[in-house]
């Protein structure tokens, strides 16, 4: 079981028409300059020994100009000596919304089940999510919405809900026709009429 | 056990409706389960030809006994084998030889103490020769109609339920055993019991196939622990809740591979979350503990499905309406407004002291006349889905006279209706005579709504799904 690089799995994840955050790697402080232009962006470093990037103390958000990227570039690359092999990878920031984590995997019993429930650092502490068997139809999308204790917090109005229904139509697509073991999308930043997976973590 | 290599689906028919049965181990010592098996036929009254045998006696309980399976010349549809795991393969291999269609495998001493290898034996002979082959480790089979009764347990320490709709699949023995001795003291019956042990052959896939086809099930009942095969269990499950409702308990909340997840979904949806979530999308009611299994049991038996959620209550006490209505609005259902005429007619038949609102408080002195009205008038308003009727028999105008007006009413209402009565013993008396009319009677407001709301659930999935 191998973990997928970030912007292969999320090229994939746009084949299948889902709206992935703008990311590049980067190797230098000025390609962070130059990616963020005159946005806002959030830096991490990407590593199979740092799973839990906010734990580890390996994302910068909400960075601009050149003196705090090249700052954030310059601490980020000294932790990264002993996270080796590593990357750093830039994003664009995210506009506020609400966190939700989308997921699925490969299980031994029913095959590929998949997942939707409040997300980013909320998801261990709640745990209120809905799972399914794959392939789902729209019924059960819609299903595992009303589900969800937090479902207002999830989808904040009707269009967000169906957006989220299709989104995870969508999802379901996509573990259903490619050999994927473990996917989180965590999170994915919903807001009232659009959404982006600001962070993949797709093992085949 | 994997059953990865299956041809087709065993059916189960010999076993629960045959014309004869062998009793392998059958034992003229009263404390054998050979002994108590044997005697339980008996006493069942079962009408079929009955073969005990044991190669060290000549009569057993009066019957002729026979030293093998293979003396016996007539054929013989059903063996039930009670005797050491160790000569089960031969025992089996003679049943093969003999012709006999299905066999019940009662002894332990085989996977589930770690004795693979002899499991796979007996699976092997059972396929060889297509005997339906249920176990091992097991109770075996009950049916009420065809008065089939394999378990080892004595009918004076566990109550046979009554002729009725509920068929009830168990992989535990024990767990099985108690729900029956639960299930005789309700007001519902069985159709079939089936506890299927180590599910080395026979399995929930098969189980599942002919309770869907078998018309006497009105209802499944499964107590599970683990799936053999998991993508045809969701196949088959799929296309019974399309039929009939499927109510389960799950055992083994166990964090299988949480450990070793490399993802958030990975440590959240663990094996028993997976359980759970294919249940629900598959139409599953999925109770908690025994007491749930029950209550549902009794609702999916009695009830027909609702066309909503909203739900009328008519009460003789004000505080438990009121608690109701909470209960109510808890389980996910919703109070109904009742129509301007249905509010007029009411108005023409209530005492003035009766509130013409919901939950409709017909007051401590309603008696049967009232009580009857107010059932007649609500129930036929369009408003209305479903109906609760809390009756508290501690009052000077509730008695028997109430409980069968209401046994009366249901007689011939499409909608469903359900009793709530908590109290001691007078109402547990009025409970039972309502139950046996056909009426359901919870205990509690969070009993009756929770019930209700599965019902409501069912009729969702069966009509959007």
């Amino acid at each position: 079981m191998g973990l997928v690089d970030y912007m292969e799995a999320a090229r994939l994840l746009n084949k299948y028409g889902i709206n992935t955050i703008e990311s590049k790697y980067v190797k230098s402080a000025a390609e962070a300059v130059k990616f963020a232009g005159n946005e806002q962006i959030v830096m991490k470093v990407l590593s199979e020994k740092a799973l839990h990037k906010t734990k580890a103390g390996v994302v910068k958000l909400g960075l601009s100009g050149e003196k705090q990227i090249t700052d954030a570039f310059n601490e980020l690359y000294r932790k990264a000596a002993e996270l080796k092999p590593y990357s750093i990878i830039v994003q664009k920031m995210a506009k506020p919304g609400n966190e939700i984590i989308i997921g699925g995997r490969e299980d031994p019993q029913f095959g590929k089940i998949i997942m939707i429930g409040i997300g980013g650092i909320y998801v261990e502490a709640f745990k209120d999510v809905a799972i399914r068997i794959c392939p789902i139809k729209r019924y059960d999308a819609n299903e595992m919405l009303n589900q969800l204790k937090s479902k207002q917090i999830v989808t904040q109005n009707g269009k967000a809900t169906e957006m989220v229904v299709n989104l995870l139509l969508k999802v379901d697509k996509l573990l259903t026709e490619n050999s994927i073991s473990e996917l989180d999308l965590n999170p994915v930043i919903v807001r009232e009429s659009d959404y982006s997976v600001v962070d993949i973590r797709m093992l085949k | 056990m994997k059953q990865t290599e299956r041809t087709k689906d065993i059916d189960l028919t010999p076993l629960l409706n045959p014309k004869s049965v062998a009793v392998i181990g059958a034992s003229r010592d009263p404390d054998k389960v050979g002994h108590v098996i044997l005697q339980n036929y008996i006493d069942a009254g079962y009408s079929g030809k009955l073969f005990p045998v044991n190669n060290k006696t000549d009569t057993i309980l009066g019957l002729r006994t026979y030293k093998s399976i293979l003396d016996i010349k007539e054929k013989v549809d059903l063996a039930v084998i009670a005797l050491p795991a160790p000569i089960v393969p031969q025992i089996l291999e003679e049943c093969g030889k003999a012709g006999v269609k299905s066999a019940v495998v009662v002894s332990g001493g085989f996977a589930e103490v770690g004795n693979v290898d002899l499991q796979n034996r007996i699976v092997e002979i059972a396929k060889k020769y297509r005997i339906a082959m249920l176990g091992p480790n097991c109770l075996g089979v009950m049916d009420p109609r065809t008065r089939i009764d394999t378990l080892f347990l004595p009918t004076y320490k566990l109550n046979r339920p009554k002729v009725g709709g509920v068929s009830f699949v168990s992989q535990s023995g024990a767990v099985g055993s108690t729900i029956l001795d639960l299930i005789s003291k309700e007001g519902f019956g069985l159709a079939k019991f089936i506890s299927y042990g180590n599910a080395a052959y026979i399995d929930e896939v098969d189980i599942l196939n002919y309770l869907m086809k078998d018309k006497d099930t009105k209802v499944i009942v499964m107590y599970i622990e683990g799936i053999n095969r998991g993508k045809e269990f969701i196949e088959v499950a799929k296309k019974v809740t399309k039929i009939k409702p499927i109510i389960v308990i799950k055992a083994g909340a166990t964090e299988m591979g949480a450990a070793a997840a490399h993802s958030h979904t990975a440590a959240l949806a663990g094996n028993h979350e997976v359980y759970e979530a294919a249940f629900r999308q598959f139409g599953f009611s999925i109770a908690k503990d025994l007491s749930e299994l029950l209550y549902y049991a009794k609702i999916f038996d009695s009830e027909n499905l609702p066309e909503g959620n909203r739900v009328a209550i008519i009460t003789n006490g004000g505080g438990t309406g009121v608690l109701t209505t909470d209960a109510v609005y808890e389980s996910g259902l919703t109070l109904t407004q009742l129509s301007d005429e249905t509010k007029n007619e009411l108005k023409k038949y209530m005492p003035p002291i009766v509130n013409i609102r919901l939950p409709l408080d017909l007051a401590g002195d309603a008696d049967k006349e009232r009580f009857e009205k107010a059932v007649d008038i609500v129930s036929k308003d369009p408003n209305v889905d479903m109906l609760i009727v809390i009756t508290l028999f501690q009052t000077p105008g509730a008695d028997s006279s109430v409980a069968a007006a209401l046994i009366h009413k249901k007689e011939n209402m499409e909608k469903p209706m359900i009793v709530i009565s908590p109290g001691g013993d007078y109402t547990q008396m009025q409970k039972i005579m309502m139950e046996s009319g056909g009426l359901p009677v919870y205990d509690s407001p969070m009993a009756a709504t929770k019930s209700l709301y599965e019902l409501y659930r069912y009729a969702q999935y069966k009509k959007n799904a």
